[in-house]
């Protein structure tokens, strides 16, 4: 696997969760899986949450990303009229990048 | 898998608390059997791993006192410095855990990222898979922290559970839940109190708690 | 593919408040979780631990306080990992067990 200079997404990115079946322990949870959000910070390569719980600490470290929802997105409550939001860690395996809004 | 555990564990439901306000979610406290039962294992466990020879008893000790001497001061210290030097805030929001470090702070966690509060912008901090906190920080969580109600409803009702502990939002705030499931942990830079330009830094200390650096304060 | 550990937006009720003291036992467990997840050691890490208490089942996970989850976790992996074994584990805890019980009939005259 070739290693990626730089990483897939930049900050103001729109993203999707994926909603991968995984079996094991996994870091995201269930509520943000299949949401919309917008990357708000790069925070560097870790190791693998899913391989560190299987004593696989060999890496590759993945890159990972602050992702922030809006509240309504996560929630759809359409009595929620603030600007709310909700930011999470999100592994860049977990993510596909959205077409950004014009 | 399953583990053949010849513990009896002693009064593992829940308890209730009653309190003024109503029905409180349950915490699962051990009773005093279930502390003794506790102490038992993990002594029992630590003779095992010595005599394995992947511990030893000083060492032991010297962990739990490194557990000990983090606390809400150490976070004290951070946030009235940000409040009093601008250059060493634009580092801390920078960089959390270098800018930490840098006043002789030691931080075990990976990065620290430093929320900080507005006029128009509160944070709250949670961790809905665990009870991930700044704990080479600040200590240990305290236990509404790690309770299934916190975790559960923070991230959905966040100005609910903030009016649970006295903070009402007006709508023209706009609240920032921060989810701690990966890598980053987090402190929120409370807003300083209006007339901190007179007080000196021991009582600026001393006035910063730990609700403030967690967010269910404002 | 839900945990039951993964409760972010669940319902629940209003948050107890009362401090919990935080005890020695606790302690212990939690230097003990450091010490072997050391650079020097790396025999359990904190994923490894998590890993423990998400594969208790729903029962076990909410039955147990929260450092109590952590030590019955730990010993989980350590198990499974052969650092060592549920005959010696149990044989340690039964002695201890009688040191304690003997201790406390001798009372605290």
């Amino acid at each position: 696997m070739n290693r990626h200079d730089c990483q897939r997404f930049k900050v103001n990115d729109r993203v999707e969760i994926l909603e991968l079946c995984k079996a094991g322990h996994v870091r995201i949870p269930f509520y943000v899986r299949g949401k919309i959000g917008l990357i708000i910070q790069y925070c560097g390569r870790y190791l693998n949450p899913e391989d560190l719980a299987v004593g696989k600490t060999s890496g590759p470290a993945i890159d990972l990303y602050r992702v922030q929802f809006d509240h309504v997105e996560l929630w759809g409550e359409s009595e929620n009229l603030y600007h709310d939001r909700l930011v999470i860690e999100i592994y860049d395996h977990w993510l596909k990048p959205i077409k950004q809004i014009v | 898998m399953s583990q053949n555990n010849d513990h009896d564990h002693h009064n593992h439901g829940d308890h209730h608390h009653d309190s003024p306000d109503g029905e409180h979610e349950a915490l699962v406290i051990e009773d005093d059997v279930g502390n003794i039962d506790g102490q038992i294992m993990i002594d029992a466990l630590q003779s095992v791993l010595i005599s394995r020879g992947l511990l030893t008893a000083p060492e032991v000790t010297k962990a739990i006192q490194q557990l000990e001497s983090p606390g809400i001061h150490l976070g004290a210290k951070v946030v009235a410095k940000a409040w009093t030097d601008p250059a060493y805030k634009a580092r801390l929001l920078s960089n959390g855990k270098s800018a930490i470090q840098e006043i002789g702070v030691s931080v075990g966690e990976a990065q620290i990222v430093v929320v900080e509060n507005t006029p128009t912008v509160h944070n709250l901090i949670t961790c809905t898979l665990c009870s991930c906190y700044p704990r080479s920080i600040l200590g240990q969580p305290p236990s509404w922290y790690i309770s299934k109600a916190y975790r559960a409803r923070t991230v959905r009702e966040p100005r609910k559970v903030l009016e649970e502990f006295g903070v009402t939002l007006s709508k023209e705030i706009q609240l920032i839940v921060h989810d701690s499931n990966a890598d980053m942990r987090y402190l929120v830079l409370p807003e300083p109190p209006a007339n901190f330009i007179e007080m000196d830094l021991t009582t600026l200390e001393a006035s910063i708690g730990r609700d403030d650096l967690i967010g269910v304060s404002r | 593919m839900r945990g039951y550990h993964d409760i972010g937006g669940d319902t629940a009720g209003k948050i107890p408040k009362q401090e919990l003291p935080w005890l020695h036992w606790e302690k212990q467990t939690e230097a003990i979780r450091n010490l072997l997840g050391d650079g020097t050691r790396r025999i359990i890490s904190l994923d490894e631990m998590r890993r423990g208490f998400e594969n208790f089942g729903a029962e076990k996970y909410g039955q147990y306080s929260f450092y109590r989850r952590r030590l019955e976790a730990m010993i989980d992996i350590l198990i499974e990992k052969d650092v060592i074994s549920q005959v010696e584990l149990d044989q340690v805890v039964e002695e201890k067990k009688r040191v304690w019980d003997k201790d406390s009939k001798q009372g605290t005259d």
